[in-house]
């Protein structure tokens, strides 16, 4: 228990630092930016007056260390600022855009894992057959299909061409299929590529050899005792597909005018909105870290090798 | 390789989809009349950056700014001054004072009546130093800004309100283009109670105003929708029952959605233009106006080699702007002087450079360069300028001259070109704020616009000389001779390559009716109704 506990504290102490240092490379990298955010504020024509009183307003002419102070000050009261743009609070903008982002990625997560759960059982029981061989091809071109070509594809043939689906924006169930399917596509065949690989492995495993010796049903075989040890792996991965999911989510949001958080951050980089472009990184990177120590966790619980690590 | 095949498959496929038809609507007829009713459906790539008028200083925030709010004068369909919360006006003979009727009747969608202190509360807030307003510097020649700025009194005393329905302005020197000025989207005149109410922050997202229509709903990052304002003053007006904008949507995606018949008013993408245009069922629903823009190649005249006039006379022999113009479609025409055609004081027969490349090594020879240089092209990185940029790069190659692209956000290059040691060479544009040669040769090429907006560092005391006197000249026909010398006499020092003058396009539903380009501000839907 006391080794648990431990294990615990090292590894939240050691999300906290990452997510400090998170904050000094992303302060220093906005701000090495040769561009002058007043002048996002104010108009490209505006007067060098007007210019100046509003970078005096921001603070931006302070030394950075007291900048970064105060960043942080205000970080641990939860204040990311307000966006130079729109004047609202950065917070705000972000619980606004967060349900939609939760709502896309976690369907695509939640289709693409089970699906592709369910193809890397089904070809790692039949390695070498034509389905085998037919999934893998289809996982090289899926993994390597960049997620916004693959977007307007899906917009041009579902929505415009054969109008079965809305061209972009949210609301109803419909508009999710489209930006949900482009972005499940990648986690399927992920996920479909790593299952196949570990339940093949277990396959030829001593027990399971056993198990199918003593008449065990093959559905039975492949899906609770082989599947339960490719699992374990399978929960680390998901804690790092966070990640990728983060990125696949800003290109897809782009394409498809999902008003999630992915648009917002991108629309932050183009208008030069630093708060907002700042405040969405440190979100994201958070949602990461948080998810990644989740794993952690869970292993630590799972595997008790690993809190002596 | 797989996916690159792959992609390549379908582009090809794609080309060969012959254009899909328009979107039906009833066609035009010569008898019919205007019918009130409908919503007009926009799109847009990001929402507006702001409602305030006070703080918007671009097209997006101006296009729904102008529906909001009125101003007390504004422009005609051309770039005539006409009459819009002011009913009459009258000018001193020195052009010091200005003397406004206002329009009896006219409301604020709260309800309240519009009064001269509105107009003067609107002015005044506008030029407080806390509000940080881009607009301020137009007014800053109003008698008594500065006492007013620097707290020394609570009034702008150039601002006075005789009576509720009269307005007046007082400057403290001539200034030709103080009603253009008055017929900014900055000069509208706001609600004072609904600004007390919200906030200045909250004002950007709460707009009041006595425009044609009320913001009804904006969900950031998805739709805005405006309400006709019922107590608009112009009665009858506005025809549309409200106008409702989808946010978010890229050129392609607002193509596809216009194809389709979900939205009224659409930019043509850059893939389909020759197309469309070609196309007899598109044909009778494009619009097309030309602007008062020029799109320039700027040449620092601060930085070696461009300080010397023969190298800067050789860039603008060694440019072929056709090949520019093919590169965007033909969506402009060429540039031979700074100023744009429809602008006053614009002559064709300004002294210019044929496209001559001989011409231009051998100005580069006698400056001593005629084993060529290497330098630095500064250009934002859209698309569109990348391929304008390697025109420019094979065009410079030819007379001996290495050009290097440096892609950069269009903030970053504002900020850069302001700079004397940064940006050798820089594409930018630049459009008239207003319809008069200052706006360009004032603001951009007198030496006092150095670190502002003269980013080529020209400085030429003639040329400035020039400008000064033609500046306080109310008389177009003294005033606008005087811009002409200097237009000349900057084109012979050629700190820039004028490259062109773009021409707008945007294509609409066949069911829309009276939906018009400006020269100078976005369109006005006011007037614009939906056939049945």
């Amino acid at each position: 228990m006391m080794a648990l506990l431990g294990y615990l504290i090292r590894r939240v102490f050691r999300a906290i630092t990452t997510l400090l240092g998170t904050t000094l490379i992303l302060f220093v990298l906005v701000r090495v930016v040769p561009a002058n955010p007043a002048v996002s504020i104010a108009g490209p024509k505006a007067d060098p007056e007007t210019l100046a009183a509003i970078r005096k307003d921001l603070g931006l002419d302070d030394p950075l260390a007291v900048q970064y102070g105060r960043y942080l000050e205000r970080l641990v009261h939860g204040d990311l600022g307000r966006s130079y743009l729109t004047g609202r609070r950065v917070t705000e903008a972000i619980g606004e855009r967060l349900p939609a982002t939760a709502k896309l990625g976690l369907t695509a997560l939640a289709v693409g894992f089970f699906l592709g759960l369910l193809i890397g059982i089904v070809t790692a029981a039949r390695q070498g057959s034509a389905a085998d061989i037919g999934v893998l091809i289809a996982t090289l071109v899926g993994l390597s299909i960049p997620t916004f070509w693959l977007g307007n594809v899906l917009i041009y043939f579902f929505g415009y061409r054969l109008r079965w689906l809305p061209l972009g924006g949210a609301g109803a169930l419909r508009h999710l299929v489209l930006p949900a399917a482009t972005l499940a596509i990648v986690e399927l065949f992920f996920y479909a590529r790593f299952v196949h690989t570990n339940v093949g492995g277990t396959l030829a495993s001593d027990y399971i050899r056993t198990a199918r010796a003593k008449g065990v049903p093959p559905l039975r075989l492949y899906f609770v005792h082989a599947l339960r040890n490719a699992l374990i792996p399978v929960v680390t991965l998901l804690g790092l597909d966070v990640a990728a999911l983060m990125s696949g989510v800003t290109l897809t949001e782009t394409v498809f005018n999902w008003p999630g958080l992915g648009r917002l951050a991108v629309q932050s980089v183009f208008q030069l909105d630093i708060p907002v472009l700042a405040g969405t990184v440190l979100f994201s990177a958070a949602l990461v870290l948080v998810a990644n120590l989740v794993v952690d966790l869970l292993y630590g619980v799972i595997d008790p090798r690993v809190r002596h690590g | 390789m797989r996916a690159g095949l792959l992609a390549a498959c379908v582009l090809l496929a794609a080309c060969a989809v012959p254009l899909d038809p328009p979107p039906s609507g009833p066609p035009a007829r010569p008898d019919e009349v205007p019918r009130p009713g409908g919503t007009l459906r926009l799109g847009a790539a990001e929402d507006v950056h702001t409602l305030d008028p006070a703080i918007g200083y671009d097209t997006g925030s101006w296009a729904f700014e102008q529906m909001l709010f009125n101003t007390l004068v504004d422009y005609d369909e051309g770039t005539t001054i006409v009459p819009e919360l002011a009913e009459s006006w009258e000018v001193s003979p020195d052009g010091l004072h200005f003397a406004f009727t206002l329009r009896s009747g006219v409301r604020f969608s709260s309800g309240r009546a519009l009064a001269a202190a509105d107009v003067k509360y609107s002015l005044e807030r506008l030029l407080r130093p806390a509000l940080h307003s881009p607009g301020a510097e137009f007014f800053a020649g109003l008698a008594g800004v500065d006492e007013y700025v620097h707290g020394r009194s609570p009034e702008v005393r150039g601002i006075t309100t005789p009576a509720a329905n009269r307005v007046e302005f007082a400057l403290a020197a001539v200034d030709p283009l103080f009603l253009h000025k008055l017929a900014m989207p900055f000069a509208s005149v706001v609600d004072r109670e609904a600004v007390e109410r919200v906030g200045d922050l909250g004002f950007r997202r709460q707009p009041v105003g006595s425009g044609a229509f009320v913001l009804a709903e904006w969900v950031e990052g998805q739709r805005m929708r405006l309400a006709r304002n019922p107590l608009y003053f112009r009665s009858g007006l506005p025809y549309l029952d409200g106008i409702e904008v989808t946010v978010g949507l890229s050129d392609q995606l607002g193509w596809f959605k216009y194809q389709r018949g979900e939205i009224d008013i659409s930019g043509v993408p850059s893939a389909e233009f020759a197309r469309v245009v070609a196309d007899a069922r598109y044909q009778p629903l494009l619009l097309e106006r030309t602007t008062l823009r020029t799109q320039y190649l700027g040449l620092n005249c601060a930085l070696p080699p461009f300080d010397q006039a023969a190298v800067r006379q050789a860039m603008n022999m060694a440019v072929n702007k056709q090949r520019l113009l093919d590169l965007i479609d033909g969506r402009g025409v060429v540039a031979t002087t700074i100023l744009p055609p429809d602008m006053p004081g614009y002559d064709s027969s300004t002294l210019s450079y044929p496209f001559d490349p001989a011409g231009a090594r051998a100005r580069l020879e006698a400056a001593g360069l005629g084993h060529g240089f290497a330098t630095t092209l500064w250009a934002s990185r859209d698309e569109g300028s990348m391929r304008l940029g390697q025109s420019l790069q094979q065009d410079l190659r030819a007379i001996g001259v290495e050009l290097a692209l440096k892609p950069v956000d269009f903030p970053t290059l504002i900020e850069a070109v302001r700079h004397p040691g940064m940006a050798p060479l820089f594409l930018l544009g630049w459009e008239a704020d207003f319809p008069d040669p200052s706006n360009f040769l004032i603001v951009l090429l007198h030496s006092r616009s150095r670190g502002t907006n003269n980013n080529a560092f020209y400085a030429n005391p003639e040329v400035d000389r020039l400008l000064d006197e033609a500046e306080p000249l109310l008389e177009p026909g003294r005033r606008l001779p005087l811009f002409h010398d200097a237009e000349v006499m900057i084109m012979r020092d050629a700190p820039w390559v004028p490259l062109f003058h773009p021409v707008g396009f945007a294509i609409r539903h066949p069911r829309v009716r009276n939906y018009q380009l400006h020269p100078l501000r976005p369109s006005r839907v006011e007037t614009v109704w939906l056939a049945g």
